[in-house]
């Protein structure tokens, strides 16, 4: 009776986990069935239907949008932003870490603080900074940007992490003759792999995904993004909604193959931004 | 050879002060692109500036503007219920995928994986992946009730004006519940085992061990959830702009959106003194929230900053 009972418990258990899942995952299943319709079906058709698979429309969503330009604009902003965003804000979390001087703190607390912004607050003065130093439509401009933004984020990850590391290390290479700028790179900055990792994985995702700030900067369809690319699509092709599922999937798919295969980095850098120690 | 000592205890004085200008970059681009910029914007909010030309100095009128502005006190209206809804239907429901997940083993580590993926994809495409879902006429869901013979009865959700903002606060929920849920996970992980094992030992139930032990130590999880998730909804734009724009009419229009019309309409003075209201209406839930975490018992983290 008992184990009865107890294995009712997990019956449930297992139900309302599967239930969790398939409410996340089953959108995402619903659009690719859409996007492998083929361009006659009703919807109707497409819903019930699960013998015929048309992989068309990812070629004509491919041919008739910028969708290959823009993700060659996406990697090329994504990557420029976290190369800068890594070496400048290890190197900031370092003296922050490391050094109490009042500048050093100061902009600390400044960074916590605008971590409350929405970014939507500075785009009139971002449009004229950005006029002023022609960087509309530029790789550039957008890259700085974007690692500007997500900044404080990052330097609040590293200064917490290097608070852990033990100052002997870098003191017994300052022995060994290097100078405490060359001793960060050479000892301390290889130490900080993991934090690093799940910055880039983290950091990539939302500079990846930036709409807020690209609309504004990035008016011409040559420097269109992905999210722009999609949206541009869309309201294109309003009607073709075949086209459109499959527009959308390829949209997403880079970012959840990053997801998939980086999972762990996601949550050590989330857990590490949020709970100290 | 005096030439060569001079160079060595010159790059030796560099290099032992590199260090100190390390965070020089860092303040650059800050200053570049987010300081100067949240100045500028309040300077900014005191003119008429109209994105071209000269700006005039107006003083508080576009303040005054604001308060008798129907439709900016609407957008603060749909920002603020966005946000005092979705809020705590994310933490109730992060925390309650925290607690079912809690047990550590493979099945559960793919369904917290599952339930992370929405939070990965662009919200703007997210937008535009319901909107798919929920179209009249041939969104999957009206084809569903047409399939049972029910399609006169679907009402287009999101072209009603008190549903839509109700759907856009639940596609919210569903893309970032992932993103609390982790949190809470870390943070659950983190109570010490022997705690729960004396408090069964004193016959404590389920529910007595949840308010008196999970809660209070729960404490800087519930704190960075509850801030992150108001920062992030009273600033929700890509989800707005690719479900409804706005619509209908202007039921779902969020203060970012409404910022984000008046700079293109070339009203930049009076945008930037909306966006320093906003920067006000984030401040207050935030401070507040932070206050009542820091009197109530709660365990908190001291050591920051």
């Amino acid at each position: 009776m008992k184990i009865f009972k107890t294995s009712l418990k997990w019956l449930f258990y297992a139900l309302a986990l599967v239930v969790i899942a398939s409410f996340s995952i089953i959108p995402l299943f619903v659009l690719f069935k859409l996007s492998v319709s083929a361009p006659g079906e009703t919807m109707a058709e497409t819903l019930t239907n699960f013998t015929t698979w048309y992989w068309g429309n990812y070629t004509s969503a491919w041919n008739s949008s910028n969708l290959g330009t823009a993700i060659g604009n996406s990697l090329i902003i994504t990557l420029g932003a976290l190369v800068i965003l890594i070496f400048v804000s290890s190197m900031a979390g370092y003296a922050i870490a490391r050094s109490k001087k009042w500048y050093n703190q100061t902009f600390f607390k400044a960074l916590l603080l605008s971590m409350m912004l929405p970014a939507v607050l500075t785009t009139v003065p971002l449009y004229i900074i950005m006029k002023f130093i022609h960087g509309i439509n530029t790789y550039w401009a957008m890259i700085l940007l974007l690692a500007a933004q997500t900044l404080p984020f990052s330097i609040f990850v590293y200064a917490g992490f290097i608070r852990g590391v033990p100052k002997e290390i870098e003191e017994a290479a300052i022995v060994d003759g290097c100078t405490p700028f060359t001793a960060f790179w050479r000892v301390v900055f290889p130490i900080l792999k993991p934090v690093t990792a799940s910055i880039v994985i983290i950091q990539g995702v939302s500079i990846w995904n930036n709409y807020g700030q690209a609309v504004y900067f990035l008016t011409q369809p040559n420097m269109e993004t992905l999210p722009l690319a999609i949206n541009s699509f869309f309201s294109k092709y309003s009607a073709n909604w075949h086209e459109m599922a499959a527009a959308a999937l390829i949209g997403i798919a880079p970012t959840i193959i990053v997801f998939v295969a980086f999972q762990r980095y996601f949550v050590k850098g989330l857990t590490a931004g949020a709970i100290k120690g | 050879m005096k030439l060569a000592k001079v160079r060595k205890s010159f790059s030796r004085a560099v290099g032992d002060n590199l260090h100190k200008w390390m965070i020089l970059p860092a303040f650059l681009l800050f200053l570049t692109f987010v300081l100067i910029p949240l100045a500028f914007s309040f300077g900014l909010s005191f003119t008429s500036w109209n994105g071209i030309g000269k700006a005039d100095f107006v003083g508080l009128a576009n303040f005054a503007t604001f308060f008798s502005d129907e439709r900016a006190g609407n957008a603060v209206k749909n920002s603020v219920v966005f946000a005092a809804c979705s809020v705590p239907l994310l933490n109730v429901l992060g925390l309650g995928y925290a607690l079912l997940l809690d047990h550590k083993n493979s099945f559960n580590k793919v369904v917290k994986a599952i339930v992370y993926v929405p939070a990965v994809i662009s919200p703007l495409i997210m937008g535009y992946i319901w909107l798919l879902v929920l179209k009249d006429n041939y969104g999957v869901i009206f084809t569903i009730f047409g399939l049972f013979g029910a399609s006169g009865s679907y009402a287009n959700l999101l072209g009603d004006k008190d549903l839509a903002l109700v759907v856009i606060i639940l596609i919210n929920a569903f893309q970032y519940v992932g993103l609390t849920m982790t949190i809470y996970s870390a943070g659950l992980q983190s109570i010490p085992v022997d705690l729960y094992e004396s408090a069964s030992v004193d016959g404590a139930s389920w529910w007595q061990k949840f308010l008196h032990i999970t809660l209070p130590m729960l404490g800087p999880s519930i704190l960075i959830n509850i801030i992150t998730n108001i920062i992030g909804s009273l600033g929700i734009f890509d989800l707005v702009v690719s479900l409804t724009s706005g619509g209908p009419g202007y039921h779902t229009e969020t203060l970012s959106l409404y910022i984000y019309r008046l700079a293109y309409g070339a009203r930049s003075g009076y945008a930037s003194a909306i966006a320093v209201m906003m920067f006000f209406i984030i401040l207050i839930p935030v401070l507040i929230a932070y206050f009542i975490m820091k009197k109530s018992n709660l365990y908190l983290n001291e050591d920051e900053g």
